[in-house]
């Protein structure tokens, strides 16, 4: 068997694609019967056709909810932004509809990331994998482009293994991104977990979505950060 | 309309904790314990049409004022707002008004089944909550183009309209109207994944709802007792 000396963490957590299905693109399958997956990445493919944003927000429903509330207006719309979010998404989703029309006609400068905690079935290296195979893919097709990854949040009530999973899943990426001048990990947690180890409802509505409230709490140190790399992106 | 043990959609079911982190019973124990501390005059039970409306500012606006309680579970079915209504979720309360929206959800079960769950639920909310009014929402519209859930949800409301007069203190409010534009498709500017509502969507329902429930809320028990002389 050939080993390849000093492997670096980044070849570890990312797998190929064939023996990592959260890094394969995959379609999401019209189960229930009116084809809506198929119809938002169709609108998101024309949307973009007019649009020159500086910054594309891309990933499951925590983004694609963002979209609906006043934060948005206030914080991202100046930005030009737009919002790829699909409810639902895990990551092998984001990486298809990428890899088909979302990205071939906009050339945003920063790509904020936010997908993983929807991967069920997947462990946090896989889901590590898929998250890394998205960065690659924005890479390849938007080589001037920086990928800001938002660590994944903690969810449920009281602690329970998907925080466990998730605070992996971030800290595999945070050091997977490390080598890279193209890519960072941000973490958007501005402290959801109280000293008893419950989420409330008024930040995580149903222990997963965020309120308005929770919304605001992650996204003004997320606009400062976008901010701080636009203007860096200017510079370069 | 008969045989409750032979429809499915109205058999009382917990969720099941496939994903791992029990938000389901999490979000239910929650709505127990404010059943405890509120007196609603509003109810609102059902699937995420109902949860995501208090995430917008019209909640504050239009709802809140009214003692709206909102007991709404993204992905419920018939089933799950049956057994959460049977395990604690209307105890201590009484509210005037019950409005219930579900049956979106309900992919395993046909129009005729799931008009039959939500006949239950409000048969439920009668029996246990002999003062309250019950109003129904219709299914909207789902999908950015024609399709059979589309007809399906058609379907429901049509049973609906039929069976809920036959009920006591029950009535049918369709707020559907507008959304399916001439060319047959949905906007995500109503709906932005082609099911869930956007602020402006709810602003849209909101208007026949809010005019309905406060027409219902003023009825005083004195104009009542009146009007039976």
């Amino acid at each position: 068997m050939h080993h390849i000396a000093n492997a670096s963490l980044t070849d570890k957590v990312m797998s190929s694609g064939d023996s990592n299905p959260a890094a394969t693109p995959t379609p999401c399958v019209d189960i229930q019967g009116d084809g809506r997956w198929m119809s938002l990445h169709n609108h998101f493919v024309s949307n973009s056709k007019d649009k020159e944003p500086d910054v594309l927000f891309v990933g499951d429903s925590l983004v694609q909810l963002l979209h609906q509330f006043e934060v948005w207006r206030e914080l991202f719309s100046p930005l030009h932004a737009l919002n790829f979010g699909v409810g639902g998404d895990e990551t092998q989703h984001v990486l298809w509809r990428l890899s088909n029309g979302e990205l071939a006609h906009i050339s945003p400068k920063v790509v904020v990331l936010w997908v993983g905690t929807h991967n069920h079935g997947h462990t946090a290296e896989q889901i590590c994998g898929g998250i890394m195979a998205i960065v690659q893919l924005i890479k390849d097709k938007l080589p001037k482009a920086y990928t800001l990854v938002l660590g994944v949040l903690p969810r449920g009530k009281m602690p329970n293994p998907l925080r466990e999973r998730n605070a992996q899943v971030n800290k595999l990426v945070k050091e997977a991104v490390s080598s890279l001048p193209h890519a960072s990990l941000l973490n958007v947690d501005p402290g959801f977990v109280h000293s008893d180890g419950s989420i409330s409802h008024q930040d995580l509505y149903d222990f997963l979505h965020l309120t308005p409230q929770g919304y605001q709490a992650v996204c003004q140190p997320l606009h400062a950060h976008l901010k701080g790399l636009l203007e860096k992106q200017a510079e370069n | 309309m008969s045989g409750d043990e032979m429809n499915p959609a109205a058999v009382a079911q917990a969720v099941e904790d496939i994903q791992g982190d029990d938000r389901w019973m999490a979000q239910h124990t929650r709505f127990v314990q404010e059943c405890k501390d509120a007196e609603p005059e509003v109810l609102f039970i059902g699937d995420s049409m109902v949860q995501l409306m208090q995430q917008y500012e019209i909640w504050r606006e239009l709802f809140s004022p009214l003692h709206a309680l909102n007991f709404g579970i993204g992905g419920d079915t018939t089933c799950n707002v049956l057994w959460r209504l049977q395990n604690g979720e209307l105890d201590n309360i009484g509210p005037k008004v019950t409005v219930v929206w579900v049956g979106t959800n309900n992919h395993e079960h046909s129009a005729e089944q799931v008009a039959g769950g939500i006949l239950a639920i409000a048969q439920l909310l009668t029996s246990r909550l002999p003062k309250t009014k019950v109003v129904v929402l219709g299914l909207l519209a789902r999908g950015e183009w024609p399709n059979p859930l589309r007809e399906k949800n058609v379907a429901v409301n049509s049973f609906l309209r039929s069976w809920l007069p036959r009920l006591g203190q029950t009535q049918f409010l369709d707020v559907g109207a507008g959304f399916v534009h001439s060319d047959g498709t949905i906007s995500t500017r109503d709906m932005f994944d082609f099911l869930h509502l956007t602020a402006a969507g709810y602003r849209a329902i909101a208007k026949p709802l809010i005019d309905l429930l406060r027409q219902i809320l003023e009825e005083t028990p004195e104009e009542k007792r009146a009007s039976l002389l």
